[in-house]
Formats: structure tokens, sequence, C-alpha cells
């Protein structure tokens, strides 16, 4: 916001804000593609979403053991 | 001429003009001079450029704003969920509560995991920071420390320390030791110093550097070694209450959010503010990079979450429900980045289906409000801390 007086804040502003416009931005179209890509690409490896054996998850417990 | 006031935290000699009075502490390419607030602006004055006045330096202001919404604006040609649409939807995830551990005596603010995805380390209310072994429930190590709210604790990636911090305006590293009889909190060491409460620490790969923000509104990186300040991170105009680092792979950044509704992305070699952003209404509770390092999340007051793109500046989706009026304290992603996982005030932790914007899960059993969620390391449980005293493990 330029609501201060002081010189000192403006120009600071000023400053960071022409760093910032100068950024090289991408399209949407070609970055939100490289996100569902990047989900696409990791889904085996992600456990909590594709689920995992009872046996493999160390936080699952295994099948209770019945002693004859 | 007036000026702001601000807030003086020394009193003396200006280094200009030598004269006595309350003192801006300011930094000129990161070095820290003290002039009294006339001398600022004296010098600041000097600084302009020929033509340039207040007004026209507002203008300016003004129109690069204009300018970068214009800019962001021309690359919003679709949508992250019409993108998304060919991706198969998410059925309810079937993850519920595997271990509950008790032990902390008050609200547990804050909790990390270690690389060796078993270990992971939470800090409370009273001052206690616990190392817990997830598999058997073990309390391996405690730690009390003299100072309630110890809002933010780290591991460290080695396993072998931990960093903790909050209302004593420090955060300290603790070397974990495998002989249970030591003192540990006598080996404590006291690394970054901050002028109000630290709200979040972070090791970067090593376990030599410490990067924290904190509620005086700057973000820092420390040796831990010398307890030296590295670098200082200046542009948030009020408490800076999260910050996380950019996967490994991507480079030398990290974003910070705050009560000012903005977060920031810094470049952690020249403490420059590379970008901005800010759609919030409400404080910044949390933020968390996307696992690719390409976008990033964030939670809060304003009961959202919020998905920036970061090569596109911008924010691409909006996680909320009419239903939901609590504000969000806390997010992390699962290993893919397809689900986040978000910590409310209303007690439940939701997962979202982070490319079609919809809700997969609700997670209820916590009895207080969520503090903090983290994925395990390998992406095989979700950890959350909260006000209700204890720690839950989802799998």
């Amino acid at each position: 916001m330029c609501s201060s007086n002081s010189v000192v804040q403006a120009q600071k502003l000023v400053d960071q804000l022409r760093v910032e416009a100068s950024m090289e931005r991408i399209k949407i179209s070609l970055t939100a593609a490289d996100l569902v890509q990047y989900c696409q690409d990791h889904r085996r490896s992600d456990p909590l979403l594709t689920g995992i054996a009872a046996s493999s998850n160390p936080f699952k417990d295994k099948k209770t053991c019945v002693l004859l | 001429m007036c000026d702001q006031t601000f807030v003086a935290v020394t009193f003396g000699p200006c280094d200009s003009c030598s004269k006595a009075s309350p003192l801006m502490n300011i930094y000129i390419k990161n070095e820290p001079i003290n002039y009294c607030s006339f001398c600022v602006e004296m010098m600041a004055c000097q600084g302009l450029q020929k033509g340039e006045t207040l007004a026209s330096l507002k203008r300016e202001c003004d129109n690069l704003k204009k300018k970068l919404e214009e800019e962001r604006g021309k690359l919003n040609d679709v949508e992250l969920h019409q993108v998304a649409e060919k991706t198969e939807v998410l059925g309810a995830l079937s993850v519920k509560t595997r271990r509950v551990l008790k032990g902390h005596g008050n609200k547990v603010l804050c909790m990390d995991w270690c690389k060796d995805r078993r270990r992971l380390v939470s800090s409370s209310q009273d001052g206690k920071v616990i190392v817990w072994d997830a598999f058997t429930l073990n309390k391996e190590h405690g730690i009390t420390l003299p100072c309630t709210w110890v809002m933010a604790c780290a591991y460290a990636p080695s396993g072998c320390a931990v960093a903790c911090g909050g209302l004593d305006n420090k955060c300290s590293v603790v070397p974990l030791s495998l002989d249970k009889t030591e003192n540990l909190a006598a080996k404590k060491k006291s690394v970054a110093m901050h002028t109000n409460y630290v709200s979040g620490c972070t090791f970067t790969n090593s376990d030599m550097q410490l990067l924290t923000c904190s509620g005086d509104g700057t973000c820092a990186l420390w040796d831990v070694e010398s307890g030296q300040l590295l670098q200082s991170f200046h542009g948030h105009t009020a408490d800076v209450l999260s910050l996380d680092l950019a996967p490994s792979e991507t480079g030398n950044t990290f974003v910070s959010g705050g009560c000012d509704k903005k977060a920031n992305v810094w470049d952690m070699r020249s403490g420059q503010n590379i970008q901005s952003f800010e759609s919030h209404e409400s404080d910044i509770n949390c933020v968390k990079y996307y696992p690719s390092g390409d976008a990033f999340a964030s939670a809060s007051d304003d009961a959202t979450c919020r998905f920036y793109d970061l090569r596109a500046d911008r924010e691409v989706a909006v996680y909320q429900k009419d239903s939901i009026i609590f504000g969000a304290s806390t997010v992390d992603f699962s290993l893919s980045g397809r689900l986040l996982f978000a910590g409310y005030n209303d007690y439940t932790i939701n997962a979202w289906d982070v490319l079609k914007g919809t809700r997969v899960s609700v997670l209820f059993g916590h009895e207080n409000r969520i503090s903090r969620v983290r994925v395990s390391p390998d992406g095989t449980a979700l950890c959350s801390a909260s006000w209700d005293n204890t720690l839950r493990i989802w799998a």
C-alpha cells in the first residue's frame, strides 16, 4: 500500500515492485499441465493415495494371530 | 517533516548526526545502520533520482501494481481443475487413527518427522519438547525448556539434534544423546536471536544452518556452530507465522507467510524477496511447497487454503466450502502432491484433491484445534498435533 508519507518506504516499495514486475511468467495452461503430470508420475509411490497393504505399512496392525 | 511512527529498539547517538534520539535500525546492503529518523529521510531524499518526488514515487508504485495485475491476468488462460478434468476422481481415503501419542501436559503446538520415518519431535505450551518413536510409542528424549509456548520445533537432517524455539525469542539446537541419563537441556545451544517470538524453524539441507521466522516480521538464516546471522529477510509488515524450504532439487529459495496476509518467496543467498502473493483475506498460518517445488499451498484464518503456481506467479486454486467457517492452521501435501491435508480450528483435518479442488475426506478424532499436520518422509502416514495435548498418527 502506498499510503505512507515516508520517502524511504515508497522507494523500497518501488524497488520491490520493479523486481517483481521484471519476472518472466509462464501461462497457466503450461504450468498446470506440469503440476498434473507430476501428480500422475508419482501417484504409484504415494501410499496415502493408493493405500498399501497392512503387511508393509508399519502403522497398520497386522492380522491378529490366534494361539492354538 | 513528519514520518511514520516506528518501534524504536534502541535510543542513542545517531551514526550520522550524533544527536541522541530514538534510532531506526535499518540495513544497507546487509550492514546494520543506526540512524535517527530525520537522517534516514535525508539519506533517502538524496538517493532520489532527478525529478523524483514522493508523489511521483507513489504514482510509479500504483502503475507498477497495475502492470503486475495485468501481466498476471494475461496468463490466466485456463483453470487448474479444467486441466485436471481427465484425471481420475479420488475415492474417499481409507485412513484412520493408528496411534495416539499421549504424554504432553498441555497443547501440542508443533511437530516434525525425522528422516528415518519413525521418529518425530513435538513441542508444547508447557515448554516440553519430546522425541517419540512413532512405531512403539516410546518416548526417547524429553527436554524441558525454560520458556512456555514452544511454537517451533524441527528435526535435524542427520537425526542427531532438534531445534526448538518460541516465546523466549530464541531458537536453540539440542544435540540428542544416546545416553538416557544425560540432561539434554544442559547441552542446549542458543542459535537464533529475534526481537519477538519465534514462530517457525527448519534446518536447511544440513545440520549446519537454521532458518527461522519470527513475530518481529523477519526471517533469518543462522550458522548453527557460531550462532552468526548469515542472512536476514525483510519485507513482511507484520508477524511471520510460517516458512518452508523449497525441495532440494529446485534450489535456494523458501516461502514465508504471515499476519500481513502475504506469502513471500525469498532467495536465500541474496536475501531478496523475489515473489509476493496477496490474496488471502486474513493471517496466513502455514505455507508448504508442492513436492516438485513449482508451487506452494497456504492455510489461513479466512477458512480457506490456497494453491499458488510459482512459474505463473498467481493463485490457481482455492480450497473452501461454505460449511467450513473455522480458520485453517496447517497444511501438508502427500508424497505425489495430489492430496492436501489441512488442519482446522474446528478440530478436523480435511483432505483436498489438489488438482480438482474438491474435498476427498474429513478426518475426525481430535478434541481440540489442530496445530500441525505433517506427512511422514516416505508418505506412509500423516501425523497431526493438537491443542488436546495429543498427537495422532493416521495411516
